[in-house]
């Protein structure tokens, strides 16, 4: 058999074409890495949209219209960072656990290419849960919802600062253990104590200046915004407090993963 | 000559691809010294061995030079880069295969080794090619379609290898790589080894296992509590030991180093092993000694032989091992 030869190179790439050749590389990456978990990632994902949706309804006798459009318009959210906010810090404290981490981050690929793919896959996998649940919620409810081209941005800015929040306290938070506490109790109060699935107006009043400064509320507020016309007030301000979120989350997973101690 | 055909002889030489370590210390919380004052020198197409006892530093210094850590203080260099300062070359040119199992759970090899080649920059069609060719050379054909969780830990090991040299780096790390792997395919690995070093590469293999080590590499350094102690070609460090014969000792459980005749020049006990070192002449009297220490019931059997480098390695180390019981 003819042997190919290698030449090992001297040249150190760098460049958009290099960033993009990664980015599909390690979305690839990805893909395959997750490939024994999608059929489940993405039944999690409609029943976790759909048991909210319908399992709301169970706690009243006739649901009050206002309740089911909340619920309906904040199930999105809910959608678009489990994978990022939650499945994605436990699989990089998994890679810690099982060593594999620091081959990973031997890869020869840009740090922003590595999220980024990680960022598009945690949101392709959110999309589907999304239509799913606003069917369910449409057909259950007989809500019509008025989507705008501003559900768009909406979507994209929650996916990724609930995907660059996992991102953060994967990589950043040293201890394995402490990530998973720490995801768990995020579940916890997201779904408990933000005003993701019902108005602020419903908590006391010193949780709902807590979460002013959290993402999760502001989020369901832009999510909203995108459909339905009138509902939600402050969608400016809302953009805003997700976007540095979003922004802050993302400059701190980027100094955990460059760190060399 | 002027000073611009000197300029232009320069670019077109080849630059000098050596890779230099200078004074590399790695001090954790102030006071653990894991490196201390390293300096080495490894040219293209060497396959230079890091030897030492568990614990020694060999991992810390390749992890500074794939930039996983930083050096305390020293430099790192290959070529015309700063390795230290660059991390981001430090991992284009360099490939790196940890002690710790690859995460290909989901994976099935072959996608593996292709995807890793992709992400290091080979072109499509000549990683495709090199993939075959290692899947063959290691003869690892049977798993080329099976998923990484249904593999065995030495074809996942190998896999491993495969990945990181499908499409190698200037520096090629490879840290214990014949781990759990059979003595046949350890061969192989050893022939894909040798093959890197005729294309270019510079070879990094850790290791504790020293009669490996003796066989595939080009030159080693043995490193100890952090610091380099020796450093040379495996017959250039066994000089010294040229006309000492060894003789080994197994001693019964229980018993006390017996007391040692004038003619044995040096010696090292790890667990019911006793490792001498005398001269030639001394072979007879050597053999009567452990005659009579095994009739004492003080000995239960033991072996005469040539210095290997594992004697130096004793020597040096005071760190005797076991893999050459279990190699027989």
């Amino acid at each position: 058999m003819a042997i190919t030869a290698i030449r090992p190179t001297g040249e150190v790439r760098s460049g958009a074409a290099e960033w993009a050749r990664a980015f599909r590389a390690m979305i690839r990456w990805n893909l395959l890495s997750l490939r024994l978990w999608l059929a489940l990632i993405a039944s999690v994902q409609v029943l976790a949209g759909a048991g909210f949706v319908l399992g709301i309804a169970l706690f009243f006798d006739h649901i009050p219209a206002s309740a089911a459009l909340y619920v309906t318009t904040g199930v999105p959210v809910i959608n678009l960072i489990l994978v990022g906010l939650v499945l994605g810090p436990q699989l990089v404290a998994d890679q810690k656990i099982q060593h594999s981490y620091e081959f990973l981050r031997t890869l020869p690929v840009p740090q922003t290419a590595v999220a980024a793919a990680w960022y598009t896959v945690c949101l392709i996998s959110g999309i589907p849960g999304v239509l799913i649940s606003l069917l369910i919620a449409e057909a259950r409810y007989q809500i019509t919802l008025a989507p705008s081209p501003q559900i768009v941005p909406a979507i994209l800015l929650t996916a990724f600062t609930g995907t660059m929040m996992g991102y953060a306290i994967g990589h950043a938070v040293p201890s394995p253990m402490t990530t998973r506490l720490i995801t768990q109790l995020l579940i916890f109060a997201m779904f408990g104590f933000t005003p993701i699935l019902f108005p602020v107006g419903q908590l006391p009043g010193w949780l709902g200046t807590v979460n002013w400064w959290l993402p999760f509320g502001h989020m369901a507020t832009i999510v909203r915004a995108g459909l339905t016309t009138g509902m939600v007030t402050g969608v400016a301000t809302s953009y805003l407090v997700v976007a540095v979120w979003g922004a802050a989350s993302a400059v701190l997973a980027a100094w955990a993963m460059g760190r060399r101690r | 000559m002027t000073a611009s055909t000197v300029a232009s002889t320069t670019v077109r030489q080849e630059p000098d691809w050596s890779f230099r370590a200078e004074g590399v210390t790695k001090i954790y919380n102030g006071t653990l010294r894991a490196n201390d004052g390293i300096t080495l020198r490894v040219d293209p197409g060497e396959v230079y061995g890091l030897l030492g006892p568990n614990g020694a530093g060999k991992s810390t210094l390749v992890k500074q030079v794939i930039g996983l850590l930083k050096p305390t203080s020293g430099q790192i260099r290959l070529g015309p880069f700063d390795l230290v300062a660059d991390p981001g070359a430090a991992r284009q040119l360099c490939s790196y295969l940890p002690q710790a199992p690859m995460p290909i759970e989901s994976f099935r090899v072959r996608e593996a080794i292709e995807l890793t080649g992709r992400i290091r920059g080979g072109d499509a069609a000549t990683v495709r090619r090199r993939t075959t060719e290692l899947i063959e050379g290691l003869e690892i054909g049977e798993w080329a379609d099976v998923i990484g969780q249904r593999l065995s830990g030495g074809i996942r090991r190998l896999a491993g290898f495969a990945m990181v040299t499908v499409w190698p780096g200037r520096v090629v790390i490879l840290d214990e790589p014949t781990n759990d792997v059979d003595p046949l395919r350890r061969r192989l690995l050893w022939d894909q080894v040798r093959f890197l070093g005729q294309q270019g590469c510079a070879v990094f293999l850790v290791t504790h296992n020293v009669m490996e080590a003796e066989k595939s590499v080009d030159r080693l350094a043995v490193i100890d509590a952090g610091r380099l102690i020796a450093a040379g070609t495996p017959s250039s460090l066994k000089s010294a030991d040229r006309g000492h014969l060894r003789l080994q000792v197994m001693l019964a459980p229980g018993a006390p180093t017996p007391p040692l005749p004038p003619w044995v020049r040096d010696h090292v006990r790890s667990g019911h092993n006793l490792v001498a070192a005398i001269g030639e002449a001394d072979a007879a009297q050597g053999i009567r000694w452990a005659v009579h220490l095994i009739e004492r019931g003080t000995a239960e059997e033991y072996a005469l032989g040539a210095a290997t480098l594992e004697d130096v390695y004793i020597r040096l180390t005071g760190d005797v091992l076991e893999d050459r019981n279990q190699a027989g």
